[in-house]
């Protein structure tokens, strides 16, 4: 008995004084290095996403035109970042340079808490506003009241996002069914699966699927100045004029006539994606954070397009690259910002599977990513860049998905869908 | 193991000479007190006061708090989504607390009482460490696998049916309003089961073995010794695994977030989301300080309750 | 029928029961060996093709999987030999010293888990700035220790609270004192109990999100959940990777429940002592 006594004692007393050690540490370094000998940086993109392998190459770079300045890249998640910013950049823990999502309630937030960089003054001197569309910037810039669209710049972003329709050619040849082009052609195509028992569309009814493709149905009957009045606040949005309405009935017709299965209504994107990529589901509209995975996993013969009939769809700048207020490095930091948007590194992106917002179109070699970034330039020159849904009001999201999954099971008719997410748009937007 | 303890105890007082007795102070037990005591205090209650002050303000967590005085709690009240979502937290007392209770204690004399008698504590002991993996595994993990195994198409469930020649009883576990609540009750009890299975095998051990054989010697069934001896040696176990359980199940959140995040549709809403989305979703910081306030209100009233309840049995088992 | 045949069917129906336990974890098992591409071609629940472990080398030193782990074992020893440690101090005073007001007392204790952790989130925050201790793993294993002894402290009190009057008079009678008797003879007695506390309070720790989520920002401190969650992005996740190291994640702790549930056997029938 006393040996296990003393084996507890030991053990006690080891894991107390490790910890103590340990703690001692691994404690924040304070106030340490504000001598412009490191970089801080901080971002949440995977090291073999397409802006993983670019910030890799663009530290590399840095290093070479920095000697002796020491980067600490440290690698985030999401989650973290999205929860706690506000707090790590009131500490003393904050980083030089950090990626954030970009939008009012996050971006714009921490801009009107006087948490970020006003960067308006480095933009201009090295030229990054020209490099970028109007759509992109449009989430880089808020006012004092932390609306995008206006105002002073607070962040860059590097690439950009939007949403597409992907095919599985192999399936619609299987099917003896013609690609779309038009938005009739893409009903009768779906119309023609279902006849043959295959579910067109994949669907996510427990995250961001749904609601976008409702969406997207109310864009292609609505223009900018709608957009704006919904994300911008320059007007009033009234969910029941004609735009809402077509889109909140069609997807409720769709749901009816099997193009959406009502059995997704509890579906997560990751196995809406998987579907498509088994090869399940022939049609899946979403956002170019698929493609690079698409381009390894998908074994069969696919294709991208924008949504047919339509001038909008949703889509935004990317993440930014924000220089918290208590940064000590910054210009550190905004020469990383340069060299990411240098055309070596926006190319790389380019080639990896994303987006860049400033490459050399020639320069993107793989054919896919042509189709991609070409496609987006199409949009972005058309200012089709119309956001999404979900941004106007913080925790309208869960109201979104919440609100569609009644509507796929019928338990609310279109109508009263478009009577709740109304309420909770008045509840939540900044009075007009 | 009997010996050793009074060994024990006669070694302590060896040294000490046999003089008059101290008159024995209750009030020198609560010096023992006194290490929680401040650390509660420095953990919990100062927390829990600067948290209801905030909730008399309108604050996003950043930058300065606005006095808003009761227009958070006001603004609860009239919540009907939060209030509705009491009304789930009840299935998932059910699913918490009764069920793997009920469950945990009838486990636990069969892998105590039978398995370990007639087949040895090594079976005893894997049976137990089998049931009380799913505790191990973290909830985020445990519901993306879930979430594999009730998907309507595809899903393993689903497909053992189909494959049992039960085709006709799949379902949208998940999916659909009228059955997602109760698959989420399912996967509760899964988790749950060994929490109250460990506590109560655990306590088994301090039963007197001779009490078991005296009644076997009786004619005494395995219900009638599990009735009339187990039980009533582990109440206070029975006591406070139930008061946690429900504890539990009204502040539950991540699993019901990993499974349906609340839906669909609302159907599977819990009070602890509507808390932790106002927190960090909508980072209204303000109203949700409100609504934490009066959940741990709910449930330390509720807890009294079960606390006051139980040390009146204890008082009643010492008379 | 003999008996010993009877009994074959109970144990065969319990161990069917177990085998649903564990299927899930199997799930995870099947997931973590398989390669990406693998697992989006024929769906999660479908057998590997051989084993894939480049995912997981990989996400280990993009990590720093090791350091994740010690920090976890580190934090979550701590607090489950802390928080033993203080329920068994609260404990003894509730249970056997039977203190005036107990009911408040232990209402007190445990409050510190009725409390929903995300209204914990902003004060522990700011009350650890003050004092230095954010990003610190001391602040960490601090609010646990307190969180789990709260239920620590309920269990052993109530357990305690049945504790046999005559062993404690005979101890005091042969002159010991309050702090003797609880360490020579209350512990060693309560010691399946105890061992309960230690295995649970390792394994919430071990699983604890949010609140080191919030207080451990420097990757040098972070647990092995914060970073799981490095993992879900903001519109994909990884989900072999996911499984992997989930996988890698849980055997510490099921090596500590293992290793500690020979404890929960081990204890003394207190009405033998008698």
């Amino acid at each position: 008995m006393l040996t296990a006594r003393r084996r507890v004692m030991t053990v006690t007393a080891a894991i107390l004084g490790g910890s103590l050690l340990l703690t001692s540490c691994g404690g924040s370094d304070g106030g340490s290095s504000s001598d412009a000998k490191t970089l801080k940086l901080w971002h949440y993109e995977g090291p073999d996403s397409a802006m993983g392998v670019a910030w890799n190459e663009a530290i590399k770079e840095f290093k070479a035109k920095h000697p002796g300045v020491e980067v600490k890249f440290e690698e985030k998640g999401f989650d973290q970042i999205q929860k706690t910013a506000p707090m790590i950049l009131n500490s003393s823990d904050t980083p030089d340079l950090m990626e954030y999502n970009k939008g009012n309630a996050t971006a714009g937030a921490l801009s009107k808490q006087g948490l970020l960089t006003d960067l308006t003054a480095e933009v201009t001197k090295r030229g990054w506003d020209k490099k970028l569309s109007a759509g992109v910037r449009t989430t880089s810039v808020y006012d004092t009241n932390g609306v995008m669209g206006s105002g002073k710049w607070y962040g860059v972003p590097n690439y950009a996002e939007y949403t597409m329709v992907f095919y599985n050619k192999d399936l619609f040849k299987k099917y003896g069914i013609a690609e779309p082009k038009t938005f009739d052609e893409l009903t009768a195509a779906m119309g023609a699966f279902v006849k043959k028992g295959v579910t067109p569309l994949a669907n996510a009814g427990a995250e961001y699927m749904a609601q976008q493709y409702l969406y997207q149905l109310a864009l292609s009957r609505a223009d900018r100045s709608w957009v704006d009045k919904y994300e911008l606040y320059k007007g009033k949005t009234d969910f029941h004029d004609a735009a809402w309405t077509y889109g909140a009935t069609t997807f409720a017709d769709w749901v009816k006539k099997g193009y959406i299965s009502k059995k997704s209504t509890g579906t997560k994107a990751e196995d809406a994606g998987v579907s498509f990529i088994q090869g399940k589901a022939p049609i899946l509209f979403s956002g170019s954070w698929w493609y690079g995975r698409f381009q390894t996993e998908a074994k069969f013969d696919w294709d991208s397009s924008l949504w047919p009939g339509s001038d909008l769809t949703l889509g935004s700048g990317g993440n930014l690259w924000v220089v918290p207020k208590n940064a000590k490095n910054k210009d550190l930091a905004y020469d990383f910002i340069d060299i990411t948007m240098s055309k070596k590194i926006q190319n790389l992106l380019g080639n990896k599977g994303g987006i860049p917002v400033a490459a050399d179109t020639s320069a993107i070699t793989d054919p896919k990513s042509k189709k991609l970034i070409s496609d987006f330039n199409a949009l972005s020159q058309k200012d089709g860049l119309a956001f999404y849904p979900d941004w106007p009001v913080t925790g309208f999201y869960d109201v979104l998905v919440s609100e569609t999954q009644k509507l796929m099971t019928g338990s609310e008719k279109p109508d009263g869908y478009l009577d709740a997410v109304q309420q909770a748009y008045d509840k939540g937007a900044p009075k007009q | 193991m009997t010996v050793t303890v009074e060994r024990g105890a006669r070694a302590v007082g060896k040294h000490q000479d046999a003089g008059p007795r101290r008159p024995r102070t209750r009030d020198s037990y609560a010096l023992f007190l006194l290490p929680g005591i401040l650390a509660f205090t420095a953990i919990i209650i100062v927390p829990f006061l600067m948290n209801t002050g905030v909730s008399f303000t309108d604050w996003q967590g950043i930058g300065s708090p606005k006095w808003t005085g009761l227009a958070n709690y006001r603004e609860l009240m009239d919540d009907s989504e939060f209030w509705a979502s009491f009304r789930h937290s009840l299935f998932m007392v059910v699913a918490m607390a009764a069920v793997p209770t009920v469950t945990g204690l009838v486990l636990a004399a069969a892998l105590f009482d039978y398995i370990g008698k007639h087949f040895g504590s090594k079976w005893a002991a894997v049976l137990r460490a089998c049931f009380y993996l799913p505790q191990v595994l973290p909830i985020a993990v445990a519901g993306i696998v879930w979430s594999w195994i009730l998907a309507p198409d595809n899903g393993s469930l689903n497909e053992l049916l189909k494959a049992v020649g039960l085709g006709s009883w799949q379902q949208d576990w998940l999916g659909d309003p009228g059955i997602a609540l109760y698959s989420v009750m399912g996967v509760m009890v899964w988790v749950q089961i060994g929490f109250p299975l460990v506590v109560f095998m655990a306590g088994l051990q301090r039963v007197d073995p001779q009490l078991y054989e005296a009644a076997e010697l009786d004619g005494a069934g395995w219900w009638r010794r599990f009735w009339h001896i187990t039980l009533p040696q582990i109440r206070p176990e029975i006591y406070v695994v139930l008061t946690w359980c429900t504890i539990a199940a009204l502040k539950v959140f991540g699993a019901v977030y990993v499974l349906t995040k609340g839906g669909p549709g609302g159907a599977t809403d819990v009070p602890s989301y509507f808390s932790f989305s106002t927190f960090f979703e909508k980072t209204q910081v303000g109203y949700g300080a409100a609504i934490s306030t009066v959940l741990t209100v709910i449930i330390l009233a509720l807890s009294l309750v079960f606390l006051k309840l139980q040390t009146r049995a204890e008082e009643g088992d010492r008379t | 029928m003999t008996a010993a045949l009877r009994r074959y069917p109970v144990l065969i129906a319990l161990c069917i029961a177990a085998l649903f336990m564990v299927v899930p974890f199997l799930i995870v098992a099947v997931n973590a060996v398989k390669s990406p591409a693998e697992y989006s071609r024929n769906g999660p629940l479908s057998l590997p093709d051989g084993l894939y472990l480049d995912g997981l080398k990989d996400f280990w030193q993009r990590v720093d999987y090791g350091q994740k782990l010690v920090n976890s074992v580190l934090i979550s020893g701590s607090v489950a030999v802390l928080a033993a440690i203080l329920s068994v101090l609260n404990a003894y005073a509730i249970g056997i010293g039977r203190i005036r007001g107990r009911t408040w007392v232990l209402a007190f204790f445990v409050l510190a888990n009725m409390l929903p952790q995300e209204a914990l989130v902003y004060p522990i925050y700011y009350l650890s700035k003050q004092v230095g201790l954010y990003d610190t793993r001391l602040s960490v294993v601090i609010v646990f220790t307190v969180i789990q002894a709260a239920f620590g402290t309920y269990l052993l009190s109530s357990v305690l609270g049945q504790f046999p009057r005559e062993i404690i008079e005979a101890a005091r009678i042969d002159g010991a004192n309050k702090w003797q008797v609880l360490w020579r003879i209350v512990v060693p007695v309560s010691r399946p109990t105890i061992g309960v506390l230690l295995v649970f309070f390792f394994i919430w720790t071990w699983n604890e999100f949010l609140l080191p989520l919030v207080m451990l920002i420097s990757n040098d401190n972070q647990t092995v959940s914060v970073a799981l969650g490095v993992l879900q992005g903001q519109r994909l996740m990884d989900a072999t990777m996911t499984n992997a190291a989930a996988l890698l994640g849980v055997l510490p702790a099921v090596v500590f429940f293992l290793v500690f549930q020979r404890t929960l056997t081990r204890g003394i029938a207190v009405g033998a002592v008698k």
